[in-house]
């Protein structure tokens, strides 16, 4: 059997490639991915702690997860939608109106 | 697992029933009503919050459900805690819809939307005060979110408030994508999600790899950091604060803030407190130290940036960061009761202000310089005395609610835990720093001339309610806070941990 601690090294070099992605990114689009990245990352840790600990706990936590994550991506999209809309731009380098 | 131990009991889980239902009910009205039925709708939505605050009543008095208990198998707890926290966000929700008709008279935008994501991001907000199991936790978190992303780009035609809305939405789910990995690993290593489950696991010693308890306890302090704007985590809170339209501002940083405050004080004042062990010690001395650098770098950026902005919402937004900081303060002590009343008064306050500059800022936010307050002081009396009031209460100015907040705020840190009494002194130091800032539109308001063309804003009913409610509110909790302490007393040592006992 393959040991936890792969599981968990292959989703902890997921969540980072995700943060990475989140930082070095300027589309909106590769920025939500990289978010949806980060969230599948932490599925497959809890996954493979609920099979670990033969607890049905992190599956479940997975369903709740996934559910969440579908209406933040319809949101995120309703809300890229809209400033595309009024910007006719992706790159969020140039949402810029707010200095930051 | 028995049935019968799942514990259902559905008076206990009433309020956050209500607000969900509420929010539904008022989405049916306005689709088969002919045109905006903005005027019932804001009544429903009172009504709403009518019966909640019926409900959270019947909870206090234990009259359906005996109090102190969990239930649904430990998800949702009935403690003081989580009761106070509910009644501030009601409170909140309450001054955001009375706030509301006149926004969306104003400026014309559809209003059924606006009253039930109000009232679906209250349900979540309740849902996070009374989580008992991350679960809970991360569900409220989401809920509440997602409707606020909405509400922060309500105005949609305003590429501001679009920006403003995107960016709370892509550093909202970074954060909580960090506070998920957190609470994964805190799963994995304690085998459970209850939050009183990880107490015990902690204090048996039972962890599974105890560095990835830390990890995980790291990583959710970096997701809550970032959901309260604490420093170094702060920096998409201006400019969310500045694009949003001003009452959605109030509400994002008053009413998620107190409600992420209650899961975080029961997460780590509960969850990461029990210092028998090896283990549990590290942990618990080593989030309590982060927690006081956070606050000190929290109050410290917030004040002194707040210094410099030449625009009042962008001004108010470093000032809810330095308050945020105040509040950690009281965090570190570990007890419930500073917090929750800072949190209430800073609520108060903070709307109050809000809603004055709503008013002056005219439809579209266009504004919201502080040299767009040049000699209005005189002319609209009501909204700038009013002001000036929040401003000084927000300051920390006796009589005022902020005053007293602090006050107790500072005391409890000081008296409880000597070895942190360095962070009260800080806190002091950056109070009197605020003064500044916070008198500045007031001499701009009062003692500048007024420019040409003014013309006076009418202020409608809900906008006046919400002003008169807000100063008696400030006034009350400034001049008798004994009614709101004596509430907070009641329930001290549920949520008291041994911190104290560590840092003596």
């Amino acid at each position: 059997m393959i040991p936890l601690s792969w599981y968990l090294a292959l989703s902890a070099v997921l969540f980072s490639i995700g943060v990475v992605g989140v930082l070095v990114q300027r589309n909106v689009i590769a920025l939500f991915m990289c978010i949806e990245l980060m969230l599948n990352a932490v599925n497959l840790t809890f996954v493979a702690f609920s099979r670990f600990l033969d607890q049905t706990t992190g599956q479940l936590f997975v369903f709740i997860v996934m559910a969440v994550a579908a209406a933040e991506a319809a949101v995120g999209l309703a809300i890229i939608i809209s400033l595309f809309r009024n910007r006719e731009t992706l790159n969020v380098d140039e949402a810029d109106l707010l200095k930051l | 697992m028995e049935f019968a131990d799942l514990n259902i009991s559905y008076s206990a889980i009433a309020p956050e029933i209500i607000t969900s239902l509420t929010g539904v009910a008022i989405m049916l009205i306005d689709a088969f009503s002919k045109q905006g039925a903005r005027r019932t709708n804001a009544l429903v939505a009172i009504i709403g919050f009518g019966l909640t605050l019926a409900a959270l009543a019947g909870l206090w008095t234990g009259t359906w459900t005996p109090f102190g208990g969990d239930y649904f198998s430990g998800m949702v707890v009935v403690d003081h805690m989580r009761l106070i926290f509910s009644f501030i966000i009601v409170i909140v929700g309450i001054l955001a819809v009375l706030l509301a008709g006149q926004f969306l008279k104003d400026e014309e935008l559809p209003a059924g939307e606006f009253f039930s994501l109000v009232m679906f991001a209250s349900a979540g907000m309740l849902m996070m005060a009374s989580a008992g199991d991350l679960v809970m936790v991360f569900l409220g978190l989401e809920t509440t979110s997602i409707a606020t992303y909405i509400l922060a780009g309500y105005r949609k035609y305003d590429v501001r408030a679009n920006e403003s809305s995107l960016k709370y939405f892509l550093l909202g789910s970074f954060a909580t994508a960090f506070l998920l990995y957190g609470i994964a690993l805190v799963y994995g290593a304690t085998g459970t999600t209850n939050i009183v489950g990880i107490q015990k696991a902690i204090a048996s010693g039972a962890i599974n790899y105890p560095p990835l308890l830390l990890i995980g306890a790291a990583m959710m302090l970096v997701g809550f950091g970032f959901k309260i704007a604490s420093a170094p985590f702060h920096l998409w809170t201006p400019d969310v604060y500045e694009g949003a339209p001003t009452l959605v501002t109030a509400f994002m940083a008053t009413g998620p803030k107190a409600a992420v405050f209650a899961a975080f004080l029961r997460v780590f004042a509960v969850g990461f407190s029990s210092p028998t062990t090896g283990v549990g010690e590290t942990l618990q001395e080593t989030w309590v130290s982060v927690l006081a650098v956070i606050a000190v770098l929290t109050m410290t950026i917030g004040n002194v940036v707040a210094l410099t902005q030449k625009n009042i919402k962008r001004m108010l937004a470093y000032s809810s960061i330095a308050h945020a900081g105040y509040a950690l303060v009281g965090f570190v002590t570990g007890d419930f009761g500073p917090v929750a009343f800072y949190l209430l008064a800073y609520a108060v306050m903070n709307i109050g202000a809000f809603a004055v500059i709503q008013m002056l800022a005219r439809p579209g936010d266009r504004k919201t310089e502080i040299s767009d307050y040049a000699g209005v002081g005189f002319e609209t009396p009501l909204l700038s005395f009013s002001l000036a009031i929040f401003l000084l209460s927000l300051a920390g100015i006796p009589p005022t609610g902020g005053f007293i907040a602090k006050f107790f705020v500072f005391r409890s840190a000081w008296e409880s835990t000597p070895g942190l009494r360095w962070l009260v002194i800080v806190a002091v130091i950056n109070s009197i720093i605020s003064i500044y800032y916070y008198l500045y539109p007031i001499i701009v308001m009062f003692f500048r001339p007024l420019p040409a063309g003014f013309s006076k804003p009418k202020v409608g009913a809900g906008v006046t309610a919400v002003l008169v409610l807000t100063l008696a509110g400030v006034f009350f909790l400034g001049l008798m806070p004994d009614r709101v302490l004596g509430a907070l007393n009641q329930g001290r040592g549920a949520a008291r941990v041994a911190i104290q006992e560590a840092f003596r």
